[in-house]
């Protein structure tokens, strides 16, 4: 948490004056006692995400994506490296399975950092009442969890994630779970939030798919200990149609290019 | 009413709504079960299938009951025995959620006082009365001392287990949203552990009268356990069942009251 806060701005390493996330060197390991191994999670992982850009990180499962992700969350420590978000309000995080807390209605949930910073309950209806708006929740307000979809619950995050409008969003396969076509509309959504709010985005996905629907660029992650090896930038104009843009060649184009980057990335 | 839905025929919402309305059938049904045994206990002894001396029907106790419900005798055991567990399981329920939700956070506290708790627990609680006896004397101390040892254990044992269940993503989630210890404690742990709290207030109330039971038989001159225990001295074998009943009456109201306020204050689980 602090740690984001703390690696804001000020040290003039950052040779790009508009970079909103710098990663150099990140290496990441996990020490397991009981069998006295370390695993090398992440290894000399280097990107840059400029400020209003939307980047996709695209890997094999236990590549270290996560991993990465989190690190700049500031929810896992990096062993080496240097991590640098330029923003002053740490990342807002979206989660892979549902993180929204059962106890709270859909409404409460959204509302959730607000009330931490103790915000009145005045301010926080009205900031909620636009984030229901905005990803059409409107009518589940008062409903609980259990009560909805997974794509519905996803919304809830999504919106929790916008609630105080902080800088930097970082989604962590966020539709991972959902059928095909949910997918595809909170893809279409999302595109559309992202335009209207400007914010850095660093989306993590297995699907090569997702990755060329959404980003500007699309990181490339090799398998464990996982590293970026290629950096391509996708060329679709905005605002993009997630169906029509299907019909491009150049999507089918990048695919297989991902595609081949993934097959040729050298098994550890 | 239900909102309005055109595209539904009578039928179809009358469908809709039977499984609710079944539920809502079972727990009237629920409450007056257990009374099914006691027509079945009434018809043994009129038939004289059972020995009328141990086991007199049901109407003679309520006989019984009648004549010390008329002359208040039963009440005031009744309120003295209510009081002792009211206090006494306060006095356990209260450090046993909060030392539980504490540990349950904390690894180092669990590693360094756990072993404590570990040891004491299986010390079964009526085995240490006297000892307790001497301690506090026969007042109302040592049966709210008692009862608060035996509460503390289960409340303990089950909010622990309770935050320990807690998914590791509901404390990220916390955290990325800035929560302080202390908010994490009271909004994520608190709640995530509910559901396991209300399950040992349950078991802490059965056990509760198990307690005060034994604990006035032994040493006490007021209370349904020791009205028990004087009706056995006398062979009131009538007035023994009325205890027995009201003690156990006692112990099934407060667990279906603890069952209210858990539907009241845990909407988000399923009963």
């Amino acid at each position: 948490m602090n740690m984001a806060v703390s690696q804001t701005g000020r040290n003039p390493v950052a040779a790009n004056a508009a970079a909103a996330i710098e990663v150099r060197h990140l290496v990441k390991a996990f020490y397991d006692a009981s069998g006295d191994r370390i695993t090398l999670a992440a290894t000399d992982v280097n990107f840059t995400v400029k400020r209003g850009e939307f980047v996709c990180i695209v890997g094999p499962s236990g590549c270290g994506k996560t991993t990465v992700l989190r690190i700049l969350a500031g929810l896992e420590q990096k062993l080496s490296g240097e991590v640098r978000i330029d923003s002053t309000t740490p990342p807002a995080m979206v989660f892979q399975e549902a993180s929204v807390l059962p106890w709270l209605t859909v409404a409460q949930n959204v509302a959730f950092p607000l009330s931490l910073r103790g915000v009145s309950a005045e301010k926080q209806r009205g900031r909620v009442n636009e984030l229901l708006e905005l990803t059409g929740l409107t009518e589940f307000a008062s409903a609980y969890p259990h009560q909805l979809s997974g794509g519905m619950k996803q919304r809830v995050s999504v919106a929790r994630s916008l609630v105080d409008d902080r800088d930097v969003l970082l989604m962590d396969e966020p539709f991972g779970a959902l059928d095909e076509q949910t997918r595809l509309t909170l893809q279409q959504e999302l595109l559309g939030i992202w335009e209207r709010t400007g914010k850095t985005v660093v989306f993590i996905t297995h699907s090569v798919d997702e990755a060329l629907t959404l980003a500007d660029r699309v990181l490339v992650m090799s398998p464990r200990p996982g590293t970026i090896v290629a950096d391509l930038a996708v060329p679709f104009e905005r605002p993009r149609d997630v169906v029509e843009m299907r019909r491009d060649k150049r999507f089918w184009d990048l695919t297989y290019e991902v595609w081949r980057l993934l097959a040729a990335s050298p098994e550890h | 009413m239900t909102n309005a839905h055109p595209s539904l025929s009578p039928e179809d919402i009358e469908r809709l709504k039977a499984p609710a309305r079944r539920a809502s059938i079972y727990r009237i049904f629920s409450y007056f079960s257990p009374l099914l045994l006691l027509l079945l206990w009434e018809l043994s002894a009129q038939a004289a299938l059972i020995d009328r001396r141990f086991f007199p029907p049901p109407s003679a106790i309520a006989g019984t009951a009648w004549d010390m419900i008329v002359s208040l005798e039963l009440f005031d055991h009744i309120g003295a025995t209510l009081r002792r567990v009211g206090v006494g399981y306060a006095m356990g329920a209260i450090p046993g959620v909060l030392l539980g939700l504490l540990l349950g956070l904390s690894a180092p506290l669990r590693r360094v006082l756990g072993p404590i708790f570990a040891a004491l627990y299986p010390v079964p609680k009526i085995a240490i009365l006297p000892l307790i006896l001497l301690i506090f004397g026969v007042g109302d101390a040592s049966k709210f001392v008692v009862i608060a040892i035996g509460v503390f254990f289960l409340m303990f044992y089950n909010t622990l287990g309770g935050v320990m269940q807690i998914p590791q993503i509901y404390l990220d989630v916390a955290r990325n949203a800035g929560a302080t210890r202390f908010q994490t404690f009271r909004r994520i742990a608190l709640p995530s552990a509910l559901p396991s709290i209300f399950t040992g207030l349950k078991l802490a109330a059965g056990s509760s009268f198990i307690i005060i039971a034994a604990a006035e038989f032994l040493g006490a001159r007021s209370g349904v356990g020791f009205f028990i225990w004087a009706s056995w001295q006398t062979f009131a074998v009538s007035r023994m069942f009325v205890g027995i009943v009201v003690i156990s009456a006692m112990g099934y109201l407060t667990i279906l009251a603890i069952e209210a306020l858990e539907r009241r204050f845990v909407p988000w689980s399923k009963h």
